[in-house]
Order: C-alpha cells, then structure tokens, then sequence
C-alpha cells in the first residue's frame, strides 16, 4: 500500500519526511518516483482481487480499488472522501480508534492474519458479510489502514448452508438407527450420535477426541492413515457401499461384531469420515447358525442312504452326496453343473423344466412324499430301477429341488419274490379245504378262497373290500379293531393256535356254527389276518346229540331212582295189607282149618313176608344214591362201633369176635359207612357153619390219600367163579333155608363204595373164609 | 348215635334219680341238665358259657322254676321257629288239670306227671326213652357242633 | 275225666286213615293194647275236621284224647289237617300223633312244625306195628297226661 504523497515504504520503513524534499528538482524527482511508485501501487491496488480500501485516522476513505468500486456499488469519486463507516457500518474503524490507546503495531498484532467478519452495506443498501484483512500504512498524512475486504457472502451462505447441513446432519446423525461416529484424518473421533453411545456404551463427552481405535481397534482407522498416501476419497471409493466387518470394543471391554459402511464428509477441518457401525451380533449368530445349518445339511446329505441330489432350476445339479456318486458311478465333480437328465433321462427333470411356469412348490406339492419310480442311468451306461422323492429347497439362489434317490432294484427283486410267493399262496389258499379270509387292519376282506364263497354262498367279488363283520357278525372283527391300540401281532399271539366259536353268516341271512383259527400275514400293507374257517355245524350237532343223550341218560336215571322209590313205596301199603293179614290169619286160624289151609297160609305169609323184605331192601338200595350226604370227615372207627352196636344181638348170639386195628380218619357219609360195616361183618357173622365167628377189620394207606380197609372172616368162603356175582342185586349163593337174606346186602356195599369214589372187591378160599377189600378217600392234609 | 336230652330241673335230687333212670334205659344218652329256666333258654340259644351246647333231641321240662317258670321257657320255646320243632315234654310234681290244658296250650309236645315212687319214675323213664328216643321220629334240623 | 255221666274212664280215640285195612289192623292192635279204647275214623281230612268240629252228622262226635293222624290222605292235603287243627284253638291241645308210611325228614320236619305232638312212622311188619301201638298206648294213654274231654270254654255236647 501506498501513502498518496509518500514512497512506498514497509512499515518499519522510517517515514520519510516530506519536509527533507523541499527542493522543487528534488520535489520533482519525488514526485516523478512517487508517481512512478503510485502507478505501481495503483496497478497492484487496481489488479487485488479483493476490494481495498484505504482509510485515514479519521476514518474517511483516501484510496480505494475497482473492486470496492464494484463490491459496495459505488464510484470511485463518491466513496473518496467518505467516511468508511457508511459501507462498513461498524467493526474495525472503532477499533482503530479504540484501539489508539496501544500501538498501531500491538493492535494490528492481533488482526494480522485474523480475517475480522463484518457486515458491508452497499449503495443500494443491501447488506453482505465481509472479512477485512487489515494492515497499517505509513504516509505523510499519518497512519493510513489499508483494508483487504472480501465478500464473504458465498462463504458466509457456504457456512449458512454448512451449518444448516450440521445441523440436519446432526439430526440425522441422532436419528439414526446405526451408531453413527465422525472420524477426523487424526482419526479421532469428532461426532458421534446417542447410538454410538448406547452401543459403545460411552458418554458422547467420553469419546469426543478419542481415538476411534479405542473402540474400533482393528479396521478402518489404520486403512485411513495407510491410505493417506491416496486421497481419503481414493479409499474410500473402495469402501463405499461395502460394509466392512469388523470387532468393536465396548467400554466395558466387551467385543460385539460390527459392520461398517463408510462415507466421506467434507468439513472445513477437511474429510472426514462418516462410519455408520451397524452391531451384527443378531446377524453374525444367524449367520453362524445357518453356516451350522448349512455344515449340518452338508453333513446330513453326505450321510444320507440315499442317493440325494439338489438341482435347481436349470434342471442342473448343484449339490450331491458321495451315495449319488457310488450309485451313479460318477465323481463329483463330474456331475456338479450336468444336467440330471443325464443320470435320470426322464421323470423328475421335465416335470420341473415344464412346471417352470408355475412355482416349483406347485409341482412338488404332487410329489412331496410320493415316490416316483424311474429308471437311472450309471456312468457306464447300465440302468438301474429308482424311486424318487422330492423335495424343495429354499436358497439365495432360488427354489431348488433336493432328490432323494433310492434304489430299488433289490425291492423290486421283492416285490418279484413277493408276487410269486402271492402266487404260491394264492394256490394254497385255493386248495385249502377249509374257507380261508385275508383281513386286512381296518377289517376288511382283501382275500378269500373258492372255500370261502361256497360257505358264505357269495361271489368272490362281492366278498372283497367286505367289512368281514358282514360274514362273522361277531367276535374277530371286533378284537381287531379293539385291538388297534396295541399290534395285531400281540393281539394274535394270544389266538394263535387256538380255534375260536363264531357264528358265520351266509348271503342269505341263514347262520351256522364255525371254529376260527388265525395267524398274522405280513405284507406290503401291514399285518394282515388269516382266518380259517370251519364249519363245524356237524360238530356241533353231534355235540348237542351227545350232551342231550347224556341228559337223556341223566334223567333216565333219575326216573329209575324215582321209580325205585316210588314202586318201593307204593308197593308197601298192599304189600303190608297181604303180609299182616295172612299173619293174623295164621295167628288166629292156625290149626282151626285143615292142614292145607294152614299150609296154603304159610306159604302165603312167607311169599308176603319175602316181598316185604325184597321191596324193603330195595327202598334201601335205592336210598344209598338219593339218600346219601355229603362226604364228610369222618372216624370210621365210630361208624365201625356204631354197626357193631346195631349187631349187638347178632354177635352175642354167635359168640363172634370182632377185633379191629385203629381205623383212619375218612372222608365220607357217616350212616352209609355204617350200613357198609353194618352189612360186611354182619355178613361175616352170619356165613358160618360151625366155628365161632372170628372178624377182623383194618386199614392201609394206600398212595397219599387213599385208604384200603380189609374185612377178614373165617366163614364159608366163597367160590372165585362168583366173585362178581356176589355184589349183583338180589344174587344169593345159599338156599333160603340155610341162610336168611334177599342177597341186596353186597350190593348196597358196593353201592355205598362207588358212591365214595371207591371200589369194593373180595378175596375167598372156600371153606378158609374171605377177606372184603374196600377203598375210600382219606382226608385232606392240612397245611 | 348218642342222643341229646335237656333236663331243665331245678331239684337236684330230682336231677339225680333222672340220670340214674336213663343211664339204666340208655347209655347213649347225654342228658344235659339246666337248673331253671334263664340257663335253660341259654343252653338253647346257645349264649355266653352255653356256645357249643348241643341242640336237645328232647327237651324234659320241669314247670316249676326259680326266675323265669316252666310255663315261660315253654312258650320262649315254642314261640321260636327253630326251637318249636324239639319235642318238649312237661316232666313235673303237678296234676292240675290247670296246669295240664295250659302246657298243651302252649303247645308242649306230652305233660307227664312225675311218680313218686322211684321205680314207678325209673320205668317212667324207661318208657320215655323206649317211646321218644327210640320209635318216636325227631326232627333232624339242621346241627352244628356235632359230628 | 267225665264222659256222659260215666265214671269209666274211656278214651276215645279219632283214627284218621284212609286205608280200611289199616283201619282194621290198629283196631285190632288197639284191641290188644287196651280195652277201654274207642276208636273213631275219619277217611279223609275233610270228615276228621267235621268230627271234630262237631259237623253235620258228626254233631255229637266226642271230644278225641288224642288224634292219630295219617299223612297220606286224600282230598284234603294231609299236612292241612294238623295245621287246621293246630290253628284252631280249642282243639290245638289234644294231642296229635302224626302216625304214617312215609319216614321222609321234610315229611318229619314239617309236621313238627306244624305243632304236631309226635311222629311215628307205621312199620311195615304186622307185628312191628302192633308193638308199636302198644307203645303209643303205653305212653300216650296210659302214662302221659291229656287234657280233659271237655274244657270249660267249649260247649259241653252231649
């Protein structure tokens, strides 16, 4: 800058007196250079780019530029002169002048450089922000401020806009749901929002200038500070868009997984760069699950027994397991990318190719969990029966179809061996010559013989797909269904083997008595039910024949005993009308007729008498089976001593000796033993000829509970030739006149003993005497 | 097959010379002896001390009893459907005609008077085990605790 | 006793039997045992209830000293007999002796139930039964004490 009338001159320059030039040549001189100087200083004045204004102590206007000109809208000869306060309303002319209290220097000290911020007015009164740079000028007119002014409007609206952008980025930066840090080329962090808090779990204050290293300690800064040899836009242009993964760090030394997107931000401090830290623990779990999952899939399809093979939509497959391999005789890598037509030539390929058109969960939704059976073509050429099972697949590459390939060349050799086998048994079941029913689990008939339509009267066709309950109304079907809880198999291990009585129903409505037997079918379809059955109406009917002739017996037998009783007892009253009358006819006739009479008498009295006697003893046989009591515990000593009391006059008469050893516990009627012991050693007193009666009775045991009683004499004896004999009804061995009886005495023994359960035989020497055996069941041993 | 006869008699003396008789007509009787008419019903029904007492065949029944008289235990017996059936038979000192009606009333089976004398009782006796403990049918209800 | 005036102690006797020859047979056997014995028969139920009652031509039919009652009567069901007479209460006290073929406990039983006063069972043999009869009159009217012919509450008939 340039005093108007001075050299130019610095400003430690010492002044130049103008009063040294008063010389007119040097004058003339001076003002040659002057101007010369002037012209110079006019021409760097005229070419600032800024406005320049020069201003006195008075704060008037003594130079200016053609910039001032145009920033404030003046001319030149109307700003020359003004006071600079009327297009700068206020600022650095009062603190000049305020500033007089220091030196120009000191005051300037703390301008120069600083640019002060003011506000311009023009012409037209219109306002705009200025920054002047001041300096001072040494001129003969004084100190002279030269101000370098510049319109900072576009700055000023630049910082406006600037600060307008903060502040909506500020918002921005709050409302985000990212944690969001501003990062300086220091790399430290100069903003920051409430999620960068939250997240790092930081106070905004606690991280502002920190280093984003402490709570990013790996990535981007150190890429920053490497990539400041390029420009940070370089670099970034790489990360834009792409988020970066790294590990953060909170405050609380806890790391979280975190994906960064980088953006540049332009500042005044230069680029700066927005990190939006996004926590991805969420993700990064998913992420591990799914490559779980997806190791686990990996692992599942490899250890897959089946052949599995997922092809997309291509028809080309993009996965396989080592089975589809080994079966297909091919590598891997040969058949990744193939086309699966190649290894199954038709099926499942076309289906999905033609069923592009509608999604392939349409398509599969048919062949989910239906297998479709194909043939498959190894390496080599040769083909192989396959069944198919598909399934989708959702991937990022679309919808695939997994496949799960079986072979079935051996089920087929099965189902071969199967069908034959139905076959051989389709034969036996025709050649059966019982009715043989297949039922299935629902109770329904799948299969049945020739046999079987001629029992029930029906066609074959009319039988099948029957529920078998419409031929067996009852009994098996039911124990099938009710038996669905648990396994046919164990509701029949308890049939099998034993025949079950049913009732079969013909077509015509007409039933019939049959015996079941069933046994357990496996098949493709489950456990079926054989059931062969039998006619047994013939059996049945013999049945009933012979249970109806043993009832018949039965009461036959009854009415013999009723008769027996009945005759025994009706006979008695004529009987005893003819007997005692004849007796009173003997009593008080007796020698007042003839002989004859009294013949004729007698005999009519003893025939009397014997009938008595014989219907008397008969009554008693009779009544040894309708009058008999339970069998009981009883001494067979007491009844021993009770028959001998009965005999009491018998054996005095005859001097008899009855001995006996001790006698057992017995089960049985306590007055029929009587009668037994009663009529045996009666018999034995009785049957002598001359000798005094000697009887012995006794017992052995005879196996664990029976006994066998003996009944010795020393009688007559009695001929082996009528050992059976003796025990008929009324059989006698003697003549009525020599021994008195009907000859019914054995034959009630024997009855008694049968009665008993036991059975009664005798042993005889003629002339040596006899020995009855008899048995009887002893009683239960008590525990 | 021993029968059972229930003396009821309140008289020892007359207990005794009542064992005497029928032990000379019939061993195989068991008489048992109840001394007045409370311990008879008791031996009947089988109560307290009498639990396993015998059901009488007969029952020989004196009418004059200390606590509960003859005529009592007599019409306790026949009003009883199980006891009604054993034939009772009025064994006492009385001739009353009163006495007499009123048993049979109360529907005793027989009234005996007893004699005096004691072979006249002795064949009393006789001809009471001759006539009811060996031709007169008894009634064979049902028996417990015999063999 | 009185019977008519008469100081001879006469027992009368109601046989109820339907069997004539056994009517004769315990006439005779009666005849043995005692003398003094009359004996009365009624054939059936019907005219053992009208004797006793006093019916008909049985008006003046005596009061029995004892009944002897056979089981197997016709017309009217035997047992009915000895119920009617024990249900009746003026001739429940003569003594009944139930006296028949039939040895059937229930038969033994029952009549005991029905109050009868004692059961003997006819013996087949002739001789038998007359013992037997000599018994019963041992026992019954001789020994053993009935109640009187006529008892105070009942009209004395002639």
């Amino acid at each position: 800058m340039l005093p108007e009338n001075n050299t130019l001159t610095p400003v430690h320059a010492p002044p130049l007196a103008t009063e040294a030039i008063h010389d007119l040549s040097v004058r003339e001189d001076a003002k040659k250079h002057l101007a010369q100087m002037e012209g110079k200083y006019r021409g760097l004045l005229e070419a600032a780019p800024d406005a320049m204004v020069v201003v006195n102590e008075d704060g008037e206007i003594v130079l200016l530029n053609l910039q001032a000109e145009k920033q404030f809208g003046y001319r030149r000869d109307e700003l020359l002169g003004q006071k600079v306060t009327n297009i700068i309303p206020d600022g650095f002319a009062e603190r000049l002048i305020a500033d007089d209290l220091r030196s120009e220097e000191d005051a300037l000290t703390q301008q120069i450089g600083a640019g002060i911020e003011l506000t311009a007015l023009r012409k037209d009164g219109s306002e705009f922000p200025i920054e002047i740079m001041l300096s001072p000028l040494e001129s003969a007119e004084g100190t002279l401020v030269t101000a370098a002014i510049r319109n900072i409007s576009v700055r000023k609206a630049a910082d406006k806009h600037l600060a307008q952008m903060e502040g909506r980025y500020r918002g921005l930066l709050e409302a985000a749901p990212d944690a969001m840090v501003v990062v300086n080329q220091g790399g430290e962090i100069v903003l920051l929002n409430v999620q960068a808090e939250k997240q790092f779990g930081y106070r905004r204050d606690e991280l502002l200038g920190q280093k984003v290293t402490n709570i990013i300690p790996v990535g981007f800064a150190e890429r920053l500070i490497a990539d400041d040899l390029r420009s940070a836009e370089d670099a970034l242009t790489q990360q834009i868009g792409a988020g970066i993964e790294l590990t953060a760090l909170r405050k609380d030394r806890s790391e979280f997984p975190i994906e960064i997107m980088l953006s540049p931000l332009e500042s005044a401090e230069g680029t700066l760069v927005t990190a939006a830290i996004r926590n991805i623990s969420v993700r990064k779990t998913a992420e591990k699950q799914m490559a779980a999952m997806e190791g686990r899939y990996r692992g599942l399809l490899e250890a897959a027994p089946d052949a599995m093979v997922v092809v997309n939509q291509g028809g080309e497959i993009v996965l396989l397991n080592v089975q589809a391999e080994k079966q297909f005789g091919y590598r891997r890598d040969e058949l990744l990318g193939q086309k699966v037509t190649n290894i199954i030539p038709d099926g499942f390929a076309e289906r999905l190719i033609a069923d592009d058109l509608r999604t392939a969960e349409d398509a599969l939704a048919q062949q989910i969990g239906t297998g479709i059976e194909l043939t498959a073509l190894r390496k080599d050429g040769s083909e192989f029966p396959i069944e198919l099972m598909l399934s989708p697949l959702e991937s990022a590459e679309g919808t695939l179809v997994t496949a799960a390939i079986r072979n079935i060349s051996v089920r087929r050799k099965a189902d071969e061996h199967l069908a034959q086998m139905e076959g051989r048994y389709r034969g036996l079941l025709e050649a059966a010559p019982d009715a043989m029913v297949v039922v299935n689990q629902a109770g329904e008939i799948v299969l049945l013989n020739v046999q079987a339509e001629k029992q029930f009267e029906y066609s074959r066709d009319e039988l099948i797909g029957q529920k078998v309950k419409n031929i067996i109304p009852q009994g098996f079907a039911e124990r099938l269904l009710a038996d669905g809880l648990r396994s046919a198999e164990e509701a029949l291990a308890q049939q099998i083997g034993t025949g079950i009585e049913l009732h079969g129903r013909r077509k015509n409505g007409s039933e019939f008595p049959i015996e079941l037997m069933l046994s357990p079918l496996e098949s493709a379809e489950g456990t079926l039910i054989t059931a062969a059955i039998r006619d047994i109406t013939t059996r049945k009917r013999a049945e009933s024949h012979l249970l109806q002739k043993v009832e018949e017996l039965n009461r036959s037998n009854e009415e013999l005993q009723q008769f027996a009783n009945i005759a025994s007892h009706d006979l008695q009253e004529p009987l005893r009308m003819v007997a005692s009358y004849t007796q009173l006819l003997s009593r008080r006739y007796k020698g007042k007729l003839d002989t004859d009479a009294d013949e004729f008498i007698a005999f009519a009295v003893d025939g009397a008498s014997r009938m008595q006697r014989l219907i008397h003893d008969l009554l008693a046989y009779s009544r040894v089976g309708t009058k008999g009591k339970e069998l009981l515990n009883t001494s067979s000593e007491n009844a021993l001593q009770q028959a001998l009391l009965n005999l009491r006059g018998a054996v005095e008469d005859s001097g008899a000796l009855v001995t006996h050893d001790p006698l057992p516990m017995v089960k049985a009627d306590e007055m029929q033993l009587t009668q037994l012991f009663q009529n045996l050693v009666g018999n034995a007193i009785k049957y002598q000829r001359s000798e005094i009666p000697k009887v012995h009775i006794s017992a052995a045991m005879d196996g664990e509970d029976k006994w066998n009683f003996s009944v010795k004499d020393n009688g007559l004896g009695i001929d082996p030739q009528y050992f059976e004999k003796i025990f008929g009804m009324f059989q006698r061995l003697h003549k009525r006149e020599e021994f008195a009886g009907t000859g019914i005495g054995l034959a009630i023994c024997k009855k008694i003993v049968e009665r008993h359960g036991g059975k009664i035989s005798v042993e005889s020497r003629p002339e040596y005497g006899s020995t009855f055996h008899f048995t009887l069941a002893g009683i239960e041993r008590r525990s | 097959m021993h029968k059972e006869v229930l003396l009821v008699e309140d008289s020892p003396g007359d207990v005794r010379l009542t064992q005497e008789a029928f032990r000379d007509a019939n061993k195989s009787i068991r008489l048992h002896v109840a001394a007045d008419g409370v311990e008879a019903m008791a031996f009947l029904k089988r109560e307290g001390a009498h639990a396993y007492a015998p059901r009488p065949d007969m029952i020989l029944l004196d009418l004059n009893l200390p606590k509960m008289d003859g005529r009592e235990v007599l019409a306790h017996i026949k009003a009883d459907s199980v006891l009604k059936t054993i034939p009772t038979v009025i064994l006492t000192t009385s001739e009353a005609e009163t006495d007499i009606v009123k048993s049979y009333q109360l529907q005793a089976n027989c009234y005996l008077t007893k004699p005096v004398q004691f072979d006249e009782f002795a064949s009393l006796v006789k001809i009471i085990n001759d006539f009811w403990l060996t031709r007169v049918k008894l009634p064979l209800q049902a028996v417990s605790g015999q063999e | 006793m009185k019977s008519n005036g008469s100081d001879f102690k006469g027992i009368d006797v109601l046989l109820v039997e339907d069997s004539p020859g056994d009517v004769r047979l315990t006439q005779e056997a009666f005849r043995e045992a005692n003398r003094s014995i009359k004996l009365h028969v009624a054939v059936d139920g019907v005219e053992a209830m009208a004797f006793l009652k006093r019916e008909g031509g049985h008006a003046h039919a005596p009061r029995p000293n004892i009944i002897l009652l056979d089981l197997n009567l016709p017309k009217m069901d035997d047992r009915e007999v000895l119920a009617h007479i024990k249900a009746d209460g003026d001739l429940k006290t003569i003594p009944t002796v139930i006296l028949t073929t039939s040895g059937s406990e229930a038969d033994v039983l029952k009549s005991y139930q029905l109050r009868a006063n004692c059961y003997l069972s006819k013996p087949v043999e002739l001789a038998a039964f007359e013992n037997l009869v000599k018994r019963i009159n041992d026992f019954w009217l001789t020994k053993a004490q009935l109640p009187p012919h006529e008892q105070s509450e009942t009209e004395i008939s002639h």
